[in-house]
């Protein structure tokens, strides 16, 4: 009896309670853009997305461009999160989708309720609804930081270890891809890929103990991911050891000073200021009556044929202390031609 | 063992059956803690409605709906092996296994969606089996065969799948994910409701149901009424394996890929939405208590609060702890109110 | 040695876990030289000094006949206090660590008064309380670590005695020789093992129930503590994620080790073997460059094994009494 009566009790109060929200409509103009931008989860590689979003809603008159974290590394979290941002009324979306294909659907909704998506830091699988991918080329600063660590280790077959992050993150194959092309490329072998590491606990326990039991075996590391790169450059330190070549990933203070302090080579730095800000500026775009240019000049990589890469870059000792700048500088750059490169705009 | 929820629910039938004979059949229903959960759901829906931007939103609705659809069958997959009074720390990596099944038929051996949603159920039925087995030959409590074979059964699927996810799903599997049927509700959610329907069919009409009750409330005194009672803590453990199968095909549905993470490492992430929708719905922790509606009223609850809670922008990060906080009180309410009806029992 | 000496020696609890430790480093040794390489001795006993903690956090709570499921919950409440307080207060260390200490003994106490003073099952509080610990430590840290540890922390969690022993594995060694003193010698170490045997007769014979409840549950709290705080000075940063896995490993090892679920019977030595049993097998697929993703098989297989050898042993016992 009481089970019957339930949906009846909900559904009157849910009207009840209707009178105080309105409903999402369509209402273009620039002011109303409303751009949520999404990770998949807690990382430190985001913690710049929050200031990019901020910039970017000041520089171009957005109502607002908020950085939105689900409290874990989680699709479901994501997709719930997502769902609920629709709801507040967030009419624009930046995603680094929780995964290539399984967040389709969920991008596919956010689309069909008029929000445009576009993804950025990882791609969706195509065919999907997002306008289009601006990422990091991970394949290609995969390759350009292993052809680093190849020069810094110098002549000679070398045997280099593979450090990368979660498997689910689709990233993660393009990179290993890369790394094993680069070394092949000059003759040099990679000895061992770890892998699903980007996570303080699992990363320190499997690097340690594979240096503890392979490190005569390994002339140098290349890491692809954020915490690993963390974890390897301690390990470095406390073995004290500076004949094991090294090149990171991102910009993690460990590793600026590692890099400082001469126990790290140089990292491949990322773009995910640019990421944001000019992901929140496409999207409000997007909302303007824009639309992306039918041949547009987009890259493409393994997942979709809509790319854009947002730059990558090596820094070693030298400019380790101007990676913002160079960073910033590619923005600008990328930006100053965004609009006519890829929109169509009334 | 040490799960020593303190059972007053022998006293709850004499307090009931004296209110009704004292003519006030509606005091039971007042106290009973399906009508506590409407009141706390009437109460929020009309928090949230007033105070969030967005609450009442038909997407917002239609969305809330699916995810209580999966959360009632995760509550009720949980719920199944509660009733034998053992608890099962492997719905999720079940699930997950099954799900990962149902993906592998229809992407590598390209097998028609119902066929291969018949497999995944068997799977999950079979892997419930294997912990119902595992539990009543060792006579050991299900907590430790379960947390056990929950490293195992994700173990071996990732090993087997190498983490990776199968995403060529048929869109008429998929389309049930997106669907909308009258006005804002997901096929999904009438699917929960309706498996909870035959759930507590079973329980209130069958033989089998009252058995399983049965061997939960005394398993000696089942076992000497003739009882099989191994048979029947098996069979609870297959029932609550199909019905974690269930929820992960929900999952698959609605993002329209078998993903090995869906429910988290080993599954984890499943637990607590597992144990809230029973616990909140009345469930005893020391079996014989099979709550069907409280338990879907619970999942309806917490996926109503997750919702509402993230809408009042506390921030996404405090939302576990309000969830927390909100079992616990009512763990309280709920002893609160078996303590008034012992005390009203001896008045 | 005599016969009847060996056989009581055989008999004693630790003998079949010491005797599988000893062999796994023995096989683990024969395969791969460099497993004694004293970096490698180094990387297991940080290992094990940081897991025994986590072990023993759950055994003291297993000891009283209950469970656990916020061991982690409070280990990383803990963590992120501790790192938190240093980066955003500035305190020193040593104010961090006490203050630190006292959540995880607060958080303890609190699960444990509220299981006595309502009855409720201990599995369901700490179920809630887990949330609630987990959750104000996502409030507090938005999932972002801390990195401003204080140098001394980090050289701390690098740092080896004798270029052997890390500095971690050392509080570690006067944890658990006080906990075995605790349990073996001390009043209320029989008070927490009857509790955990029989409730009823323990609280007939005198005992507050009541208080070794609370009181049990307040170690273990102060031991994921522990547990948390070295795992900053390891990991050099104050993760929120820390104690996300440790539910598993925490009754795996006392479990693999000996301890009965029901109550009364734990004991430290053979925890210990049990979480460096564990460790040893992480360590040995890595070692051998095993599939990673075998781990966790090998995990459940290794407890549903011990489990069974411990019902074997249980019914043998009982069978020789009769």
């Amino acid at each position: 009896m009481l089970r019957r009566s339930m949906p009846r009790v909900m559904r009157a109060l849910l009207v009840a309670g209707a009178f105080g929200c309105a409903a999402i409509g369509p209402v273009y103009a620039a002011s109303d853009t409303m751009v949520a931008l999404v990770p998949p989860g807690p990382h430190p590689y985001f913690a710049t997305w929050k200031q990019g979003g901020a910039d970017a809603a000041k520089a171009f008159g957005l109502k607002a461009a908020d950085f939105k974290v689900p409290q874990q590394w989680q699709l479901s979290e994501q997709n719930e999160l997502l769902e609920s941002l629709l709801a507040q009324g967030y009419n624009g979306f930046v995603i680094f989708p929780g995964d290539p294909v399984g967040s389709v659907s969920t991008v596919s909704e956010m689309v069909s309720n008029g929000a445009p998506v576009v993804t950025a830091g990882g791609c969706l699988k195509d065919p999907s609804d997002a306008a289009f991918c601006l990422a990091t080329d991970t394949g290609n600063s995969a390759y350009l930081g292993t052809k680093q660590l190849i020069r810094a280790m110098g002549p000679g077959k070398k045997r280099i270890l593979h450090l990368t992050g979660f498997l689910a993150d689709p990233n993660t194959q393009l990179r290993i891809d890369a790394v094993e092309k680069a070394a092949t490329e000059s003759g040099d072998q990679v000895v061992q890929v770890i892998a699903d590491i980007d996570a303080p606990e699992p990363a320190a326990e499997k690097v340690n103990a594979y240096l503890a039991a392979h490190a005569n075996d390994v002339d140098g590391i290349i890491s692809t991911a954020w915490v690993p790169s963390v974890v390897a450059a301690n390990a470095l330190r406390k073995i004290g050891d500076k004949r094991i070549h090294m090149v990171a990933i991102d910009t993690d203070q460990v590793v600026l000073q590692a890099i400082k302090d001469g126990y790290v080579d140089g990292t491949m730095i990322q773009n995910p200021y640019g990421q944001a800000y000019i992901g929140a500026y496409a999207v409000d775009k997007l909302r303007s009556g824009c639309q992306v240019k039918a041949d547009a000049p987009f890259k493409s990589n393994a997942l979709t044929k809509k790319f854009i890469d947002s730059g990558t870059a090596f820094v070693d000792a030298h400019d380790v202390d101007s990676y913002v700048q160079t960073m910033q500088d590619k923005t600008k750059q990328l930006l100053s031609t965004f609009a006519t490169t890829y929109l169509t705009c009334k | 063992m040490p799960l020593s929820y303190d059972t007053s629910s022998a006293a709850a039938l004499p307090a009931a059956t004296s209110a009704l004979r004292s003519g006030l059949p509606r005091s039971r229903i007042f106290i009973s803690n399906e009508f506590g959960l409407i009141l706390l759901i009437v109460i929020f829906a009309l928090v949230f409605g007033t105070m969030t931007h967005g609450f009442t939103s038909h997407f917002n609705l239609f969305t809330l709906g699916r995810n209580t659809a999966v959360n009632i069958m995760i509550g009720l997959s949980m719920m199944t092996v509660i009733v034998t009074g053992g608890l099962n720390l492997a719905v999720g990596a079940i699930g997950v296994c099954a799900a990962m099944l149902c993906g592998y038929a229809l992407q590598v051996l390209h097998l028609p969606w119902p066929i291969a949603l018949l497999l995944a159920l068997a799977l999950g039925a079979a892997l419930g089996a294997v912990n119902g087995f595992a539990v009543v030959r060792t006579g050991l409590h299900s907590f430790i065969i379960t947390l056990a074979t929950m490293s195992i059964f994700y173990g071996v699927m990732i090993f087997l799948t190498r983490a990776e996810a199968y995403r060529n799903i048929p869109f008429g599997f998929v389309h049930f994910g997106s669907m909308k049927v009258l006005g804002d509700v997901s096929p999904l959610l009438l699917l929960a409701l309706a498996v909870a329907l035959a759930l507590a069919a079973l329980y209130r009409g069958s033989v089998l149901g009252r058995e399983m009750l049965a061997t939960g409330a005394r398993r000696e005194a089942a076992e000497l009424s003739g009882i099989r009672t191994g048979r029947i803590i098996t069979l609870c453990h297959m029932l609550s394996g199909a019905l974690a199968t269930v929820a992960a095909l929900m999952l698959v549905a609605r993002n329209g890929a078998a993903i090995p993470s869906m429910a988290g490492q080993l599954g984890q992430d499943w637990l607590l939405p597992a144990f809230l929708a029973p616990v909140l719905g009345g469930a005893v922790l020391n079996g014989g208590k099979a709550p069907v509606f409280g338990t879907c009223l619970g999942a309806a609850l917490v996926s109503m609060l997750t919702s509402g809670l993230l809408l009042m922008q506390l921030g996404a990060f405090w939302v576990q702890t309000f969830l927390g906080l909100l079992l616990l009180l009512a763990m309280f309410l709920d002893k609160a109110r078996r303590s008034y009806l012992a005390y009203r029992n001896l008045a | 040695m005599s016969k009847q000496s060996l056989l009581r020696l055989a008999q004693a609890d630790w003998f079949g876990p010491l005797v599988v430790t000893l062999a796994a480093i023995a096989i683990i040794r024969g395969f791969s030289p460099d497993f004694l390489s004293p970096y490698n001795i180094q990387t297991l006993l940080i290992a094990l000094a940081i897991n025994a903690l986590i072990a023993f956090s759950q055994m003291i709570i297993i000891a009283i006949g209950q469970m656990n499921l916020s061991v982690g919950a409070i280990g990383g409440l803990a963590a992120i206090a501790f790192a938190g307080m240093m980066q955003v207060w500035h305190l020193p260390v040593a104010l961090a660590a006490i203050l630190s200490l006292l959540i995880g003994i607060f958080c303890g106490a609190l699960n444990g008064a509220l299981i006595s003073a309502t009855g409720i099952s201990a599995f369901v509080i700490t179920l809630a309380t887990l949330a609630i610990y987990k959750g104000i430590n996502l409030g507090i840290t938005q999932a972002q670590p801390f990195y401003g540890i204080a140098a001394s922390v980090k050289h701390f969690g690098n740092a080896a005695l004798f270029g052997l022993i890390p500095m971690l594995a050392v509080p570690t060694a006067i944890i658990a020789v006080a906990l075995w003193f605790l349990l073996t010698r001390l009043p209320i170490g029989r008070f927490i093992l009857a509790v955990g045997g029989n409730e009823h007769a323990a609280s007939l014979s005198g005992i507050s129930v009541r208080s070794v409840v609370i009181l049990a549950h307040a170690i273990s709290g102060f031991l994921a503590a522990c547990a948390g705080m070295l795992l900053v000075a390891r990991l050099q940063l104050g993760q929120p994620s820390i104690g996300d896995d440790w539910l598993i490993l925490s009754f795996a090892a006392p479990v693999i080790g000996g301890a009965v679920l029901s109550g009364g019977h734990v004991s430290v030595v053979t925890t210990l073997l049990g979480v460096a049993m564990v460790a040893l097998i992480t360590q040995a697929l890595v070692v051998f460059s095993i599939d990673p993703f075998l781990v966790q098989v090998v995990l459940g297989l290794l407890i549903l094994a011990a489990v069974g050898i411990n019902r074997l042993r249980e019914t043998h016992l009982i069978a020789r009494r009769a």
